[in-house]
C-alpha cells in the first residue's frame, strides 16, 4: 500500500518536463543512440542462449567421432572415386564430396581433389563447396565459421514456433542433389573450355 | 579390482599376473585413449566457437541491432520480403547472386549470404515472408558460395595452373545456370514444409 501511495503521489507531483532545447535533442540522440546497441545486445544474448550450448556438445560429439575414425581413411577412398564412366558421377560428385566435407571440413575438404584427374578438379571443387552450407543444418563442425547462411533463417523458423528438424534434413537432402548436378554440368563445361583452349593452342602452333 | 588384484597373484603363477596385468595396462590405455580424444574434441570445440562463431554472432548483432532500431530493417522488408515470397523474385535473387562478375564479390567468408540470411530470419519471424519460403531462400541467397576461393581451391587440390584458368571460368558460368536451378529443385522440395500449421 505505502507503495501505490508514494506511486499516486508521484503521478500527482508535478514530473520532471522532458529536456528540451539543445541539451534535450542530445539527451534524446544519446537515448536513441545507446537503443541501437540494446537492440543488437538482446539479439545478441538470443543467438548465445539459444545456439552456443547445443553447439558446443554437438561440435564436440562430433569431433570426437572424427578423431576416432581418423580422417586419413577417407583418402583411400578418393582415389576409387577417379574412375571414369557414368556410374562413377555420384560417386565423385556426390558421396567424396560429402565424406570430404563431413571428415575434413571446410577448407581442407578440397584437398580430396588431388586424387582426381585435371580435368576432374573443378567440378569436385564446385561440388565440394556447394556443400558447406547444407551440410550445417545437422552437422554444423563442417563449417563453423559460416554458420548463419542456415541459422539466420532457421532462428526466423524457430520464432515462429516450428521445429527445424524438416527444414535441416530437406536442406541436406536438396544439398545433395544440387552439388550431383553442379558437379556434373561443371564438367561438362570444363570439358568444353579444355577443348576449345586445345584448339587455339594447335591452331597457334603452325601459323 | 583391487580385491582381484591382490586375490590372483600368487607367486607360483607369476605368468598369469603377467598376463592380468597387461590386460590391464591395455585397457587403461584404451580408456585413457578415447577420454583423451572426447577431451581434445572438447578443447576443439570451445576454440572454434570463441575463435569463429561469437565474433561473427558479436559482428551480426550490431548489423541486426542497428538495421532494426533505424526502421533500415522495414526499409528493406519492403524491398526483399515480396521478392522472397515468390518463385520468379526468388529466382531474381539466385540470377543476382551468380552473375559471373558479382559472385567472386559476394563470396568472400560467405558474409553477405549470413547477413542476407539473418535479415530474411527476422523477416520471416515477423511474418513478412511465408515460412516455407525458407528452403527456397536458403539456395536462393547462396548460388555464389566458393566463388571467391576458386584458385585457392583447386591449389589445395594440386591442380594445374591451366586447370585454374579453365576452372575458374567454368565454375562461374556453371553457377548461372545451377544457381537458379537449385532453386526450383528447393522450390519443390518445399512443398509440405511447414504448410500445413501455417
Amino acid at each position: 500500500m505505502p507503495f501505490a501511495q508514494v506511486a499516486i503521489l508521484a503521478t500527482t507531483e508535478p514530473t520532471v518536463d522532458e529536456p528540451t532545447g539543445f541539451f534535450g535533442a542530445l539527451a534524446s540522440g544519446a537515448e536513441w543512440f545507446i537503443g541501437l546497441f540494446q537492440e543488437g545486445a538482446s539479439f545478441f544474448t538470443a543467438l548465445v542462449v539459444g545456439i552456443i550450448p547445443l553447439l558446443i556438445v554437438l561440435l564436440t560429439a562430433v569431433n570426437a567421432l572424427i578423431r576416432l575414425i581418423g580422417p586419413e581413411r577417407i583418402e583411400q577412398f578418393g582415389a576409387a572415386a577417379a574412375r571414369p564412366g557414368i556410374m562413377w558421377y555420384p560417386v565423385r560428385y556426390l558421396v567424396l564430396p560429402v565424406l570430404a566435407v563431413f571428415f575434413l571440413t571446410n577448407p581442407m575438404a578440397y584437398t580430396m581433389g588431388r586424387f582426381l584427374p585435371e580435368r576432374y578438379k573443378p567440378a569436385f571443387y564446385d561440388s565440394a563447396v556447394s556443400f558447406v552450407h547444407p551440410i550445417t543444418g545437422l552437422f554444423p563442425h563442417a563449417n563453423s565459421g559460416e554458420l548463419f547462411v542456415y541459422l539466420g533463417i532457421a532462428a526466423g523458423v524457430t520464432s515462429l514456433g516450428f521445429g527445424l528438424g524438416d527444414l535441416a534434413i530437406r536442406y541436406l537432402l536438396v544439398g545433395m542433389v544440387v552439388i550431383l548436378m553442379r558437379g556434373i554440368l561443371t564438367e561438362f563445361i570444363t570439358a568444353r573450355l579444355m577443348g576449345r583452349r586445345q584448339r587455339n593452342t594447335t591452331e597457334e602452333v603452325p601459323a | 579390482m583391487s580385491s582381484t588384484t591382490s586375490s590372483s597373484p600368487t607367486p607360483t603363477k607369476s605368468s598369469a599376473f603377467d598376463a592380468f596385468n597387461s590386460t590391464l595396462v591395455r585397457l587403461g590405455r584404451a580408456v585413457g585413449g578415447v577420454v583423451n580424444v572426447l577431451y581434445q574434441a572438447g578443447r576443439d570445440t570451445i576454440e572454434t566457437v570463441i575463435r569463429n562463431i561469437l565474433p561473427f554472432m558479436a559482428f551480426i548483432s550490431v548489423i541486426v541491432g542497428i538495421v532494426n532500431k533505424t526502421g533500415i530493417g522495414d526499409a528493406l522488408a519492403d524491398l526483399v520480403a515480396p521478392l522472397a515470397s515468390s518463385l520468379p523474385g526468388l529466382l531474381a535473387i539466385s540470377v543476382f547472386c551468380a552473375i559471373p562478375i558479382l559472385s567472386p564479390i559476394l563470396g568472400p567468408g560467405a558474409v553477405i549470404a549470413q547477413i542476407v540470411g539473418v535479415l530474411l530470419g527476422t523477416r520471416i519471424a515477423a511474418g513478412d515472408i511465408p515460412p516455407q519460403y525458407a528452403l527456397p531462400a536458403l539456395f536462393a541467397i547462396d548460388p555464389q558460395v566458393g566463388c571467391d576461393f576458386i584458385p585457392v581451391g583447386l591449389a589445395l587440390g594440386d591442380a594445374e595452373p591451366e586447370t585454374v584458368e579453365v576452372g575458374v571460368p567454368a565454375v562461374l558460368f556453371s553457377r548461372l545456370i545451377t544457381g537458379p536451378l537449385s532453386v526450383v529443385i528447393a522450390y519443390f522440395a518445399s512443398f509440405g514444409l511447414y504448410s500445413t500449421s501455417s
